[in-house]
C-alpha cells in the first residue's frame, strides 16, 4: 500500500517564546515491510536542523529556534510504500540485543493488577505467539478506547486501573504485561491508515513490538486488536512513549502554550500490485 | 511501450556502461603494471583484470597465459569475447538501430559515431601510448552517450528504462571490483599496509574515478575500510552500490507510477536499498566483506532477471 502522510504540530504561545529547542522523531526508516519513497520536514522558523541517530537507531532532528516566537509549526510530509508481512518486522536497524527491551521505565512500571492480568492471559498456554494473541484480545476487550481520562504522562498502571485510555495507554499496558511474562517488548510510534476512509486524525498511532523466539520482532496493535499490517507506518521505537515521542523539547518564555496536531493518513493514488 | 523497445533501450545503456567500465579496469591495470615490481608485488595484475571483468572462464579457453598483450586484446578488441569493448559497442549500436525512433538525434549520433570510429582502431593500437588514447576515447564516448541521453531524452518510460540499464550495470561493476580486490580492503589487523597496498588501493579508487572524491569525503590518507565504505555505503559517491540503488529505486518507482502497477522488481530493488541503508561498515566486516559482496552480486542479478520478466519479455 502506498500511504501518503502529513503530520503538522503547531504551537501557539500567549507570551512569545524567546528560545525553543526541540528534538524530533518524525522521520521513518526503511525495513523489509516499508520503504520511504519521499519525505520532507518543514519548520516555520529559519534555523539549523541537525540530523542524528539516537541510541535505538531512530532518525532524529534537533533544532534551536530563536524568538520571539508567537507560533511554531513542525510539519512532515511524505509517501511510504508498505507491504503486509503478517506482523513480523524484519530488516530494521537494531542497536541493542532484544533482552535490553525487558527493562521497565516509569511509564511502564508493572503492578499486581497488570501481572495478574498477564498471568490470566497466559493461563496454561505454552506457545509464545498464542499467549501474546490472548493478551492482545483481552486488552482490546477490557480496556475502552477513550481520549478523555488519560494524558501523555499517564502510566500503564493508572490507565489499567481506569480501564480506559488511548492507543498510547493500551500500548503501555501491553508492553508492561509482556515484560511481566518475560518477553522483550517495545513501544512503536507511527501512523495507521484507517480502512473506514477517515483520513484526518488527531494524533499519530502507537503500538507494541514483542520479540518472539525464532521469529524476531512481531508488531501488536492493541488499540485495533490486530497484528501490524501494511496499514501501519513505523516511525520511531523506544522503551516507552518518551523514548519514541515525536517531539520533545524545552523553551524559554512562551507562557500559555497551546498545541494543535493535524495528521492526515491516506492512500496515494498509485496502487495496484502484480 | 513495446517490451522489445524497453529491452533494447535497457541493453543499449548496459553495453555502453560496460564498455566504459572495461576501459577503466584496463587503464588502472596499465598504471599498476607500469610501477616497479617492488611496489606492486608479484601478483599478476592482468589476471586480476580478467577476473574483475568477469570473463576469466572465457579468457582461459582462448589463451594459456594472462599477460598484457593477451588481456588487452581479449578485453578490448576480441570478437570471441561477447563483452569486449568492441563487442559492447557493436551490440549497443545494433540495439540502438532497432529502436532508432525511440532515441534522440544526439543519442543516435553519439552511438553511431562511436561505432564508426571504432573501425579506425582496427585490430588494436600498436603502441602503449596509442592504447591509452584508445581507452580515453572509450570513456569519452560513454560520457557523450550518457550526456546526450541525460540532456535530450524526454522523461518518460524510455528514459527510465535506459537509466535502469546504466545503474544495474554500474552496481554490478563496482561490486565485481570489490569482489576481486576485497582481500586488500580487510581491516588493518589482518593485512599489513605498505607501499604495495597503497598503490593497489589507489588503483581501486581510480577504476571508479574516486581518488579525488575519497580525499574530499574523508580528508585522510587511504584507509582500506574507508575505501570499502565509499564504494558500498556512500550515497554521494555516484558509483557506490548505495547510490546506484537509490537511482534504481527512483527509476523503477517512476515506471510503476506511469504504468499504475508495480511488482516483484520494485519490491526487490527497495529491499536491497533498505539493506544497504541499514548496514554499517563494521557490521559488514563482521559478517564478512566477501560474503556481503557475493550476496549483493547475486541479489543484483536477481533484480536484473526480475526486471526482464516483468517488463522486457
Amino acid at each position: 500500500m502506498r500511504i501518503r502522510i502529513s503530520h503538522a504540530t503547531t504551537y501557539t504561545y500567549d507570551a512569545p517564546a524567546t528560545v525553543v529547542t526541540q528534538i524530533l522523531r518524525l522521520t521513518p526508516r526503511n525495513h523489509d515491510g516499508q520503504y520511504v519513497c519521499d519525505w520532507r520536514l518543514d519548520l516555520s522558523q529559519d534555523c539549523r536542523l541537525h540530523q542524528h541517530e539516537d541510541a535505538f537507531g531512530n532518525i532524529t532532528h534537533a533544532f534551536t529556534a530563536d524568538g520571539p516566537l508567537a507560533q511554531l509549526t513542525v510539519a512532515v510530509e511524505g509517501e511510504v510504500e508498505t507491504q503486509d508481512t503478517n506482523g513480523v518486522v524484519a530488516g530494521t536497524v537494531e542497536r541493542f540485543p532484544p533482552q535490553f527491551y525487558l527493562r521497565d521505565t516509569a511509564l511502564t512500571q508493572s503492578d499486581a493488577a497488570i501481572v495478574e492480568f498477564a498471568e490470566s492471559a497466559r493461563g496454561s498456554t505454552a506457545d509464545t505467539l498464542a499467549v501474546l494473541h490472548n493478551l492482545l484480545a483481552a486488552l482490546n476487550r477490557e480496556i475502552a478506547f477513550d481520549t478523555d481520562p488519560t494524558h501523555a504522562a499517564t502510566t500503564a498502571a493508572e490507565a489499567f486501573a481506569l480501564r480506559r485510555g488511548v492507543c498510547q495507554d493500551l500500548t503501555h499496558i501491553f508492553i508492561t504485561a509482556a515484560r511481566a511474562l518475560g518477553y522483550p517488548a517495545r513501544y512503536i510510534g507511527g501512523h495507521f491508515h484507517r480502512a473506514d476512509g477517515v483520513t484526518a486524525q488527531e494524533a499519530g498511532h502507537a503500538w507494541a513490538e514483542v520479540h518472539v523466539e525464532n521469529l524476531g520482532w512481531v508488531g501488536f496493535d492493541p488499540a485495533n486488536g490486530i497484528c501490524t499490517t501494511d496499514a501501519h507506518v513505523r516511525v520511531a521505537m523506544g522503551l516507552d512513549y518518551l523514548g519514541a515521542a515525536p517531539v520533545r523539547g524545552a523553551r524559554f518564555g512562551g507562557a500559555g502554550e497551546a498545541l494543535k496536531v493535524a495528521v492526515r493518513v491516506e492512500q496515494a493514488r498509485r496502487q495496484s500490485q502484480s | 511501450m513495446l517490451s522489445r523497445t524497453a529491452d533494447n533501450l535497457y541493453w543499449l545503456s548496459r553495453y555502453v556502461e560496460r564498455a566504459e567500465y572495461l576501459a577503466r579496469i584496463l587503464d588502472a591495470t596499465q598504471r599498476l603494471t607500469a610501477l616497479p615490481l617492488a611496489y606492486v608485488g608479484e601478483t599478476n595484475e592482468w589476471e586480476s583484470a580478467v577476473a574483475t571483468a568477469g570473463c576469466a572462464g572465457a579468457f582461459f579457453k582462448h589463451y594459456d597465459k594472462a599477460d598484457e598483450e593477451n588481456v588487452t586484446h581479449f578485453l578490448a578488441f576480441s570478437g570471441d569475447n561477447a563483452s569486449s569493448i568492441r563487442s559492447c559497442f557493436e551490440l549497443a549500436r545494433s540495439n540502438a538501430r532497432a529502436v532508432r525512433t525511440a532515441l534522440t538525434v544526439e543519442m543516435w549520433d553519439a552511438i553511431n559515431g562511436t561505432w564508426l570510429e571504432l573501425k579506425r582502431y582496427g585490430n588494436g593500437p600498436t603502441s602503449r601510448e596509442e592504447f591509452s588514447q584508445f581507452l580515453r576515447w572509450v570513456q569519452e564516448s560513454s560520457l557523450r552517450y550518457d550526456g546526450s541521453a541525460y540532456r535530450t531524452m524526454l522523461r518518460n518510460d524510455a528514459y527510465w528504462f535506459s537509466r535502469l540499464g546504466v545503474y544495474i550495470e554500474r552496481a554490478d561493476n563496482t561490486a565485481r571490483i570489490l569482489d576481486v580486490k576485497y582481500h586488500l580492503l580487510l581491516p588493518k589487523d589482518e593485512q599489513v599496509g605498505g607501499p604495495l597496498d597503497y598503490f593497489q588501493w589507489a588503483a581501486i579508487l581510480r577504476s571508479v574515478s574516486a581518488l579525488t572524491a575519497y580525499h574530499w569525503v574523508y580528508r585522510d590518507r587511504l584507509q582500506p575500510w574507508l575505501i570499502a565504505d565509499l564504494l558500498i555505503l556512500r550515497d554521494e559517491m555516484p558509483r557506490s552500490l548505495a547510490s546506484c540503488y537509490q537511482e534504481i529505486v527512483r527509476n523503477l518507482d517512476e515506471i510503476a507510477a506511469a504504468y499504475g502497477r508495480q511488482g516483484p522488481a520494485q519490491r526487490q530493488a527497495r529491499g536491497i536499498r533498505t539493506r544497504l541503508q541499514n548496514s554499517r561498515m563494521d557490521g559488514i566486516f563482521q559478517r564478512g566483506l566477501h560474503e556481503f559482496i557475493g550476496e549483493f552480486i547475486g541479489e543484483n542479478n536477481r533484480l536484473g532477471s526480475l526486471i526482464t520478466e516483468q517488463f522486457l519479455l
